[in-house]
């Protein structure tokens, strides 16, 4: 494998990360608010937030991506690949963080929270004082698992021309007519990205050990 | 039910009028009147089920009553003035903040340590400066005996020592009110003494104290007053010498019968 093939895999390595990061950074958030919907059973949003979650978990992402991709400029909105790509990986990645969020928060004893309210505490100062800092440390494992599998299901973003590391591989592959030593590298790096995402949650959880603990 | 209007005695700090609450057709609370005056002790004591909870859950709100009216030191909770329209959230809020109250599970953050579980409503809810709070809460702690664990988080305590904590954390809102839902109900045998000797100590320094107890030695020696609910309803209010050796009403003697050994 020459060096500019390998510079190459490295790009889509980048493009990997950079969508994936971007997919995550929209999915985590909206996830705890669809979570939160569905935790204090909003009226209306709260059907419609369950619809939304079994409907995403059940699209395939290539389906999805194309689905974006094809179907929102006809609503007259310009869509380039690589903002279809990190809605692809958001929404789907929300549907999943919803389903963690929410049962961090069923598991939450309703007698601190009670405690709160009987102090005075608003719902915004419960969340922020009382809630998150406990919620997070407890969701950590479970968000960061849902983000190496979306990690993992990245490649299916391909489909609308984004070239990152697995269609890289391919291309090399293609050009060279040996694809073997592409794809063992595509195989490596990915490795690398999640043994790096594993290690920085054990990090986390080790900074935050004290208190989740007593969580 | 006539809802009394007007102004209430001043050294009344809790005055609780024809109270109701339903949860569906079950009849909870059935028209309780009450009043605690400042610096005054009231044991409120009954069987399972007859309503205390649901009571001072009302008292601050967490739970809405249907009808009725509940004054802090003359001024309306949960209503605004007039009693027509409800609270807004952050009324609301401001008004708990000046009632403490003790839960039976202690209802500690686990999140945070004991000095912070002390100082966390003072600060964000009411605003105080962080220095004095924190100055507050190490004389607070240390009153009850806990300055050695102002840093420990509360899965290190034992029940009396989350209890105590819980009283203190209660005790730095300053608050008009304190509120005691079975505060020893959760502890071992052992562990009751120095949970009831703090509150001993609080009645004797002058707080004004609404206590849900089964306690009935604290309730005779410290109590000011006793009041028993039974079906939603109180049925028989006084001072503890009469209520445990002369009470008026058949209720009142079943429950003595039942709830005070020999
Ligand atoms: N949130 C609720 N929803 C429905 N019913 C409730 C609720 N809270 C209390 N109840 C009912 O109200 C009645 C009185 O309950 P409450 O907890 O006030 O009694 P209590 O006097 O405190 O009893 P205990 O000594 O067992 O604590 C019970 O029948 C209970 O089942
Ligand atoms: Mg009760």
């Amino acid at each position: 494998m020459t060096t500019a093939a390998f510079l190459s895999l490295l790009q889509g390595a980048g493009v990997t990360l950079v969508l994936s990061g971007a997919g995550i950074a929209l999915g985590v958030p909206l996830g705890l608010l669809l979570g939160l919907i569905r935790w204090g059973r909003v009226p209306v949003l709260s059907p419609i937030v369950m619809v939304y979650v079994s409907l995403l978990r059940s699209t395939p992402a290539v389906t999805l991506c194309l689905l974006i991709f094809f179907a929102i400029p006809t609503m007259g909105i310009d869509i380039g690949p690589w903002t279809a790509s990190v809605l692809t990986l958001g929404l789907n990645t929300a549907a999943f963080n919803c389903e963690i969020w929410r049962s961090g928060l069923n598991n939450f004893s309703p007698d601190q929270l009670e405690a709160a309210r009987s102090f005075g505490m608003t719902p915004a100062l419960r969340f922020r004082r009382i809630i998150f800092p406990q919620l997070w440390r407890a969701c950590l494992p479970g968000l960061v698992n849902e983000m190496t599998l979306l990690i993992k299901s990245s490649p299916a973003i391909a489909v609308v021309g984004v070239v990152e590391i697995t269609r890289a591989a391919t291309r090399i592959g293609a050009q060279t007519y040996d694809p073997l030593p592409p794809m063992l590298v595509a195989t490596g790096i990915y490795i690398v990205l999640i043994v790096v995402f594993v290690g920085l949650q054990r990090l986390t959880e080790r900074l935050y050990g004290q208190a989740g603990a007593a969580a | 039910m006539v809802e009394h209007v007007g102004s209430t005695n001043p050294e009344c700090v809790l005055d609780i009028r024809g109270l109701t609450k339903s949860f569906g057709t079950n009849v909870v609370l059935d028209g309780v009147s009450l009043t605690v005056e400042r610096g005054k002790t009231v044991c409120l004591l009954g069987p399972s089920g007859s309503g205390k909870s649901t009571l001072l859950r009302c008292v601050n709100f967490l739970e809405k009553p249907d009808q009725g009216s509940i004054y802090l030191s003359g001024r309306r909770i949960g209503m605004r003035e007039g009693g027509v329209i409800p609270m807004s959230t952050s009324e609301l809020a401001q008004a708990r903040a000046r009632i403490g109250m003790v839960f039976q599970h202690f209802n500690l953050w686990p999140h945070l340590t004991v000095l912070q579980n002390l100082i966390e409503a003072p600060i964000h809810v009411q605003r105080r400066s962080r220095d004095e709070v924190v100055a507050e809460a190490e004389m607070l702690l240390e009153r009850v005996g806990l300055t050695d664990k102002k840093d420990v988080f509360p899965n290190r305590l034992s029940g009396g020592q989350k209890q105590r904590v819980g009283i203190a954390r209660a005790l730095a809102m300053k608050p008009e009110l304190l509120l005691f839902d079975e505060p020893t109900s959760a502890l071992d045998p052992e562990l009751v003494g120095e949970v009831v000797a703090v509150m001993k100590t609080l009645a004797e320094g002058g707080s004004t104290m609404l206590v849900v107890t089964h306690e009935m030695g604290f309730a005779r020696e410290t109590a000011n007053e006793v009041v028993l609910m039974d079906g939603g309803r109180v049925v028989e209010k006084g001072q503890p010498s009469e209520f445990f050796t002369n009470p008026k009403t058949d209720r009142a003697r079943q429950f003595l019968q039942r709830y005070v050994s020999a």
